[in-house]
């Protein structure tokens, strides 16, 4: 809600002032740009109450002011071209640092890595990262440059009414101070009243969406009919608070326009007597005049935009949470898959693993996965064949016990994860062509080398069926294409990174008979010459193990056809 | 514009209150108006009569001026504060009415409406739009028709003194509120169409990004796809850029053409003086008057943009608010009739949108009073016999009786007397214990919602907390653990001891002794006649229960009684 939203404090401000420093050459000259045509509109209105006083009581004819209104033309028309570089200018600085931010956010989240990511809904962090960066624009735009205006006009304003009238000067030099205090004082008390009102003000808010959240469950106890009822009083108790605290806080404005009107009138008046009394002269008078509402424009202007900073400071604490999440994936995945001799085989020994210290997934499992001997890994759901994947992947680190995995001459290696290669349970295809999602395990792939990898992964026949071939576009937007062909064509995808280890989560649950067949049959040629690992559960892709490992109760167990495995 | 129109016909009671606060909106600008033009007429008057002598000087009255630059200005004062009172105040309102009304359409398309919006985003994007629409009357209509109102009463006032000046003045006007912010509106209005599809594409470019991180980190892309989303965000700046340049220079010009206005308004009165048709002192107030008759121009720019904002949220929320149910209430409504026997038959159910049938030539019966077990693979269609009863969607083939009734003669409202759901994916609300347990059973007593909380085995913590029943639980129950979670949510369907119970994984969560010492209460505390359906994984539960019934392949298999 916009124009009700109600004042709060975050420690988000403080990361708010940290970026605005970076783009503060932007702002600076968005500061100066307005400054000058702040100058400007001073100069105008002096020329217009030139003109205005000369033609009412110098006898000039309008013909007579033919330079002063071609002055008072060339002014404005320099302060409007000025002003809208200094808007311009603000919302550049604003745009390529909120460019930047995302940019940064995204690069961090993909630091702290899917494990760390886990419990936080793709949901929040989409709308985090779009609308939420996007909230912050207005801050940086409006709100800062805005701030920087109120010092520069009414300084401005004040040194040209010294210049005119003392009066009118002592007038506006007590009142102008006076505003931001009492606006402070009566910020101070509805801030009281808000804190008062806080966690009701916070429930009331949220009521609405909770509700609706919950309307599968309302139905279930067959209360969705009187919930209508309680959306529409929930809402009307959420007026009643946030107006309590409203009277209050439309008081600040309220001293805002009272000083503003005040300082009008007294000058007017003031200014009256001693014009009736031949002390003072009309131009002077009526310049002051024009000048005085322009004395606190930018008040109300910085008033106006302080929904900005609100909005800001509500988006910078969602924007600081995902970005004080800690950096757990150390991975700098690196294009050399290939290099260095290849590995034989990954070892778990004695290894301990979970999320929690108290409840380890895993403790004390033990297996050895080799190369040229496909290994299924069975399990009921639950028991811990995402986390032993996580650990296999290096995503996940074991409290105890290590994963190791050696090559020809019985070396380990330590960076050997940059040689795995990973399709998940449901792999994502990016909105874009066949051939694009196939590059992007490898962007210098020629054509060829794609036909290759898609040969292996029993993919080219399809890919070549469809309309475009390997331009088809595929993803959520594009082409629909079944599970078992997404299936193969990760596959490929992955084979073209040529790994050395080949990890596959439940690549065949949700498919059906003929499918399950084909990627199976795909998955088991793709795991000759490497280190092939599967998840699965049904008996086709069972069938093409050399070595099945059951997990159970944190352990794993090895299958009839096993080579090795201890428990 | 029809959107508009329902819009509008949403804010039919409050009209009262919304005319009352388009009363002091226009009070206000007019006593901005009226200070500045009296006030440049007091200093013109008190230095013509300056100028002219002792006896003019004498003559002149400085105290009704006075008086009215005084009565003004309180005016603005005033009327400016109540005005943002009675707004908000009828925006406040207006945007429960829009929830309430919205939220009695949405009621009855649940949750086939939730699970048709993938992302849960969904909902929060509902929210925010009917907030918008509450918005219409506070930023876009209230501005506009306060600009309006004011601007034929300042060329009126003009045109007392001057006809030509005021011709000026509206023309001037007329430009700077009307065609000027068409015309811009009319430029970027493509480019905040684009702006809106791009971040639309970018949303979805993340979702995809972010679902598939670590697929990507593996296939070494990371670096790929995030290049590719600050594609998007170049693409969605450059437009930007564009629109703050349409807009900015529409603000720009705005000013020129006030002052210009201002300036031609000075002119034409100056030809009306130089005619004697005006006194000198009348130059500096009209000229003044013509430049405070802008202000009123001021927020006119965003109140055009919010509009076409407005018009988009409340086109998202009248859309899903329209879309009819996808099972329509019965006819003749059944009420169904004690024993509460289930039979299905040759049940087939696809839905909407799938390919393959959930259920299909499914058959079971069960007697009042059984204790049954659904076991078999996620995904088989087990959840589906909660949509089926609960008419939550539709089946295609086969009948469905329950306690001697057709199932598609009975509405959801009824079905929930008779059956209680502790379903999977459980919501609970924010607030305390006991508003959860007021939710589930509107007329329990405390002592009712104890005994259903020893039942869950939840009393102990509730005993231990400081506020008892009055315990936050937080937002969707995040202060709770999640077996916490999941035996408030069974304690909540005890509590309304209906004569069924289907319970989701009641256990989930639960370490071993306290799953069978949940089991042990449950089927000790409820009476004989309650049938118990429990669905699970887990064999410790299954072995309960009387009969194991296997879901696969969209049927139910007897897996055996114990």
């Amino acid at each position: 809600m916009n124009g009700v939203k109600v004042v709060m404090d975050y420690p988000g401000n403080r990361a708010l002032i940290g970026f605005t420093r970076r783009i503060g050459l932007w702002l600076g000259a968005a500061v100066v740009l307005g400054g000058a045509a702040a100058v400007m509109l001073v100069l105008q209105l002096a020329v217009l109450a030139r003109i205005v006083s000369d033609l009412a009581f110098h006898n000039h004819a309008i013909s007579d002011e033919r330079a002063g209104l071609t002055l008072l033309l060339a002014l404005l028309a320099g302060r409007a071209l000025l002003q809208w570089a200094a808007d311009m200018v603000a919302n550049e600085g604003s745009l390529r640092l909120t460019a930047a931010i995302r940019g940064e956010l995204l690069r961090h989240l993909f630091n702290v890595g899917p494990v760390g990511l886990t419990g936080q809904a793709t949901g929040h962090m989409v709308t985090v990262m779009g609308d939420g960066i996007a909230a912050l624009e207005p801050y940086f735009a409006q709100y800062v440059p805005r701030a920087a205006m109120m010092v520069v006009l009414p300084l401005l304003v004040l040194g040209m009414v010294a210049h005119l009238d003392a009066w009118s000067f002592v007038i506006l030099a007590c009142t102008g101070p006076l505003i931001p205090v009492f606006m402070a004082l009566v910020g101070y008390r509805a801030q009281a009243i808000m804190d008062r009102q806080w966690t009701q003000l916070l429930l009331l808010g949220s009521a609405f969406l909770d509700t609706l959240q919950g309307l599968t469950t309302l139905r279930l106890f067959g209360r969705a009919r009187d919930a209508v009822a309680a959306v529409a009083g929930m809402a009307d108790e959420y007026r009643a608070t946030t107006m309590s605290v409203m009277k209050v806080a439309f008081l600040t404005s309220a001293v805002l326009e009272f000083f503003a009107s005040l300082s009008i009138a007294l000058v007017a008046v003031v200014f009256g007597a001693r014009l009736l009394d031949g002390k003072a002269d009309f131009q002077s008078a009526f310049m002051v005049l024009l000048l005085a509402p322009e004395y606190f424009m930018p008040l109300r202007a910085f008033s106006a935009s302080y929904h900005a900073r609100q909005n800001a400071t509500a988006a910078m604490a969602g924007i600081s949470q995902l970005f004080a999440l800690p950096e757990t994936a150390t991975r700098h995945a690196t294009r050399d898959s290939a290099a260095g001799a290849p590995l034989v085989a990954i070892r778990c020994e004695d290894v301990t693993a979970g999320y929690q210290a108290d409840a380890p997934v895993l403790s004390h499992a033990g297996c050895t996965f080799r190369r040229n001997a496909l290994t299924v890994i069975t399990g009921e759901s639950g028991v811990g064949k995402t986390t032993l994947i996580r650990l296999l992947l290096g995503l996940l680190q074991p409290m105890q016990g290590h994963v190791t995995a050696v090559d020809e001459c019985g070396m380990p290696h330590a960076r050997w994860q940059d040689r795995v290669g990973w399709v998940p349970q449901q792999p994502r295809l990016i909105h874009g062509t066949v051939a694009e999602n196939l590059r992007l395990a490898d962007p210098m792939a020629d054509m060829d080398t794609l036909r290759a990898v898609a040969a292996q992964a029993d993919a080219l026949s399809f890919i070549e069926a469809l309309p475009q071939g390997f331009d088809t576009p595929v993803g959520e937007r594009g082409a629909c294409l079944s599970g078992g062909q997404v299936q193969r064509l990760a596959l490929a995808r992955v084979l073209l990174r040529n790994p050395q280890v080949l990890i596959l989560d439940e690549p065949t649950a949700s498919l059906d008979l003929q499918s399950e067949q084909r990627v199976a049959a795909a998955i088991a040629r793709a795991a000759v010459g490497r280190i092939g690992i599967v998840v699965a559960h049904r008996p086709a892709m069972i069938a093409q193990a050399a070595q099945v490992v059951r997990l159970r109760d944190g352990r794993l167990f090895s299958g009839p056809s096993t080579v090795e495995c201890a428990a | 514009m029809s959107t508009l129109a329902r819009i509008i016909g949403l804010m039919r009671p409050l009209r009262g209150r919304m005319a009352l606060g388009l009363a002091l909106s226009v009070a206000a600008s007019l006593a901005n108006f009226g200070l500045l033009f009296l006030s440049g007429w007091l200093l013109a008057a008190a230095a013509v009569a300056g100028l002219s002598g002792i006896a003019a000087r004498n003559a002149f009255n400085l105290f009704l001026p006075a008086v009215g630059v005084r009565f003004f200005a309180t005016m603005r004062i005033l009327a400016r504060y109540l005005e943002r009172l009675v707004t908000h105040d009828a925006t406040l309102r207006l945007i429960g009415r829009v929830r309430a009304w919205s939220f009695e359409r949405l009621a009855p398309q649940a949750p086939a409406v939730l699970a048709r919006q993938r992302s849960g985003d969904m909902l929060f994007r509902f929210v925010a739009d009917t907030d918008r629409m509450g918005q219409f009357y506070l930023e876009v209509l209230l501005p506009i028709a306060s600009a309006a109102i004011c601007c034929v009463v300042f060329v009126t006032v003009t045109g007392v003194f001057s006809l030509s000046a005021a011709v000026v003045l509206a023309v001037g006007l007329v430009v700077c509120g009307g065609v000027l912010p068409s015309v811009a509106g009319a430029l970027s209005a493509h480019g905040m169409r684009r702006i809106s599809h791009q971040q639309d594409v970018m949303h979805a470019d993340l979702t995809e990004v972010l679902q598939g991180m670590g697929e990507f980190m593996f296939l070494g892309a990371a670096r790929t796809v995030q290049a590719r989303i600050a594609d998007r965000d170049a693409d969605i700046r450059n437009e930007r850029r564009r629109v703050a340049l349409i807009e900015g220079g529409a603000r720009s010009a705005m000013t020129v053409i006030a002052m210009m206005s201002a300036a031609g308004v000075l002119v034409m009165a100056d030809m009306a003086y130089g005619a004697g048709a005006l006194s000198a002192a009348c130059l500096p107030m009209l000229a003044l008057g013509g430049l405070a008759a802008f202000d009123v121009l001021i927020p006119l720019p965003a109140a055009w943009q919010l509009l076409w904002q407005v018009r988009v949220a409340a086109g998202r929320v009248f859309a899903l608010c329209d879309t009819p149910p996808c099972v329509p209430a019965p006819a003749r409504p059944g009420s169904p009739r004690a024993p509460f026997d289930l039979s299905l038959s040759g049940v087939g159910l696809r839905y909407p949108g799938a390919t393959h049938w959930a259920l299909r030539h499914a058959d079971l019966s069960v007697a009042q009073g059984a204790h049954v077990a659904l076991v078999g693979p996620s995904g088989a269609g087990k959840s589906t016999l909660v949509n089926l009863l609960f008419r939550f969607h539709d089946y295609q083939e086969g009948q469905v009786r329950f306690g001697g009734v057709d199932l598609r003669d009975v509405d959801a409202d009824v079905m929930a007397r008779h059956i209680g759901v502790v379903a999977q994916d459980f919501h609970l609300f924010q607030g305390s214990i006991r508003r959860n347990l007021t939710i589930a059973c509107p007329t329990a007593t405390e002592e009712a919602m104890w005994q259903a909380l020893q039942v869950a085995q939840l009393h102990a913590f509730v005993q231990s907390e400081p506020a008892g029943l009055d315990t936050l639980i937080g937002e969707g129950g995040m202060r709770l653990s999640g077996g916490q979670a999941r035996r408030l949510a069974v304690a909540q369907v005890v509590l309304r001891s209906p004569d069924w119970i289907i319970l989701d994984e009641p256990t989930e969560g639960l370490d071993a002794r306290t799953e069978r010492d949940l089991m042990d209460a449950l089927l000790q505390a409820l009476p004989l006649r309650t049938t118990i359906i429990c669905i699970t994984h887990n064999p410790a539960v299954a072995a309960r229960m009387g009969r194991v019934v296997r879901v696969e392949g969209g049927r139910f298999h007897e897996a055996g009684r114990t």
